[in-house]
């Protein structure tokens, strides 16, 4: 049972960061960055990269972090931005395509091979005849704290207040005086440092290709829609959602159902049962669960 | 004209096929459909399960026609409440459900393997001769299918198409009957593909779920937004001119020594550059849409 608990986090935390900047990125900017998956790899592969090249192995991560964030805010200087302007289902399809661009250069960069933090590696402890390894613990450490730092961030400052007005109504929190060029360019700062924090919280306890990005897509996508887009912490919701789901599917024993002693699904069947998961939801609720807007008529 | 252009060409002709289909759906009808693969997918496992059951091709064909027509209503029977962003992910989501499918199920499908030795066409004629009546078969499907998307979309109909593109609200306020637009739309969208799918079987006598992941159908995408959204012909020449680009990219590779990964690299940077360039400096693409009077009211 604690096992099972534990797989479910664990499963969440690679889901949650990313859902959560795709999330607040379409508060604000009004259309979901398919990039952002990318910017998780990137982060966690400049990190390798740094670590390699001698710097200790959290200032690399550090570096990682933060210049995925200013490629981030780069490319939607320079890209996003202006592919909104023809609106959000191009700009959608645009950061589609710079994530294509984003996979070549990794291609190049990296090579199709998996790789790894240098890491000692520890015997997993057993707590309560559950395994964890140090490592996993290290991971949900910098989820849960980047998930409090922004919580406190978009709750409790000011700044936060801020960007909430201009989530909720821009065209008003314009007319009160907040700059909301100045709050775009700052979610989507912190949606890239909280990607990028996503992919390095994945390699932490295991490895990174230039695959994960993808692989990542749709169950990210799934958790913040079912968060409902644009409700940042719906989509920790949503990521834990998707993780009990997924876990669900593959570690249960469908044989008594069946009539035989062990029937389990393929694992691959994993991602299939958090998609059909999403589209029953968007059935039911179009504009995900935790979304109470108004429809205007 | 040389064995290697001759296949060239069929493979273009093939992919013309699929553009044409996405253009019906995204250029003409405002149709977000990111799961155009899985309607593909439908042609070629149509034509690999009816060869494998001794049932002969123009079974297959049926097959393949009513699958994709099947998948094609629930597409849009999905997307009925759904913003266009949102439809686009759902797409994208049950394109993938239904690749996994294909893979896991190996005693339907053959599983990752696929099926492979399927009959081609024309096997009495010899290898030369064979390719030709292949090239006609193929360019001959292009063509109808061109004067049956001309047809439709220079009509009433395309103006209901374009209309409900436009304007949704307008036009169900002028009596037109969204849903049903929309069904007919993915269902003459989804037969096309089907029979760009059973060419595609039947010439390279091999199917599996490797053809079918997210990136091809993004690669359809590139070709309609290059050769210009809302144009037939706009979308034949996409699809001529990004497939004769692939061809020759190993050539330059040779030429220059790159490394194996170059080839796959400067496929995913040609899409995804394409795209962004497109999108950013040309949105109407190489051949605009027509618009103001229909020709065939």
């Amino acid at each position: 049972m604690l096992q099972f608990l534990i797989d479910v986090l664990m499963r969440a935390c690679d889901l949650a960061l990313v859902a959560i900047a795709l999330s607040a990125v379409y508060s604000l900017m009004k259309f979901p960055n398919v990039a952002l998956v990318q910017y998780a790899t990137a982060g966690a592969l400049l990190a390798i990269l740094f670590q390699r090249s001698g710097v200790p192995v959290w200032l690399a991560i550090g570096c990682g972090v933060g210049l995925t964030g200013l490629i981030g805010v780069l490319l939607n200087e320079f890209i996003f931005s202006r592919m909104l302007k023809s609106g959000s289902a191009t700009a959608m399809i645009g950061s589609l395509a710079v994530s294509m661009i984003i996979s070549a250069v990794f291609l190049l960069a990296v090579g199709p091979t998996a790789t790894r933090f240098a890491l000692p590696i520890s015997r997993p402890m057993r707590i309560l005849g559950a395994r964890i390894t140090e490592w996993q613990l290290w991971s949900f450490g910098v989820v849960a704290g980047a998930l409090l730092l922004f919580a406190l961030l978009y709750f409790r400052t000011d700044l936060g207040r801020q960007m909430r007005a201009t989530a909720t109504n821009e065209v008003l929190a314009d007319a009160t005086g907040i700059n909301t060029r100045r709050m775009k360019a700052l979610i989507v700062l912190i949606s890239g440092l909280l990607a990028a924090l996503g992919g390095v919280a994945i390699a932490l306890k295991g490895e990174i290709s230039i695959q994960t990005g993808l692989d990542l897509l749709l169950p990210v996508f799934a958790a913040a829609i079912l968060g409902g887009l644009g409700n940042p912490f719906g989509a920790v919701a949503g990521a834990l959602v998707i993780a009990v789901a997924e876990t669900i599917v593959t570690n249960t024993n469908f044989g008594p159902l069946l009539g035989r002693a062990v029937a389990f699904l393929p694992a691959a069947y994993a991602t299939a049962g958090s998609f059909l998961l999403l589209v029953a939801t968007l059935l039911w609720r179009p504009r995900g669960i935790f979304v109470s807007e108004v429809k205007r008529v | 004209m040389s064995d290697f252009l001759i296949h060239v060409t069929i493979m273009a002709g093939i992919f013309s096929l699929l553009a044409l289909s996405l253009n019906l759906q995204v250029g003409f009808g405002g149709l977000m459909n990111f799961g155009q693969i899985a309607l593909f997918g439908c042609g070629t496992y149509g034509a690999a399960l009816a060869f494998e059951q001794d049932l002969g091709m123009l079974t297959g064909l049926f097959f393949g026609l009513v699958a994709a027509a099947v998948v094609g209503w629930v597409f849009a029977s999905i997307g009925r409440n759904l913003q266009a962003d949102y439809w686009g992910i759902v797409t994208l989501a049950l394109a993938e459900v239904l690749r996994l499918i294909a893979t896991n199920e190996d005693r339907i499908t053959g599983g990752a393997q696929g099926i492979s030795g399927i009959r081609p066409f024309f096997p009495g004629l010899e290898s030369r001769p064979q390719q030709l009546a292949i090239l006609a078969l193929v360019l001959g499907c292009v063509l109808v299918a061109w004067l049956l998307c001309e047809r439709l979309t220079g009509g009433r109909y395309g103006l209901g198409l374009k209309i409900m593109r436009e304007e949704p609200q307008l036009s169900a306020s002028l009596g037109y009957d969204i849903l049903a637009l929309k069904r007919q739309c993915m269902v003459l969208g989804g037969l096309i593909a089907a029979v760009s799918g059973f060419l595609f079987a039947h010439y390279v006598s091999f199917v599996g779920p490797d053809q079918l992941g997210t990136s091809e159908t993004f690669l359809i995408w590139a070709m309609i937004v290059i050769g210009g959204l809302g144009n037939n012909a706009g979308a034949i020449l996409g699809a001529f001119l990004l497939q004769f680009t692939f061809a020759f990219v190993p050539f330059v590779k040779d030429l220059t020594g790159l490394p194996t990964e170059f080839v796959a690299a400067t496929r995913l940077v040609l899409i995804g550059g394409g795209l962004v360039a497109f999108i950013l400096w040309r949105q109407a693409g190489l051949i605009p849409e027509k618009t103001g009077r229909a020709r065939h009211v």
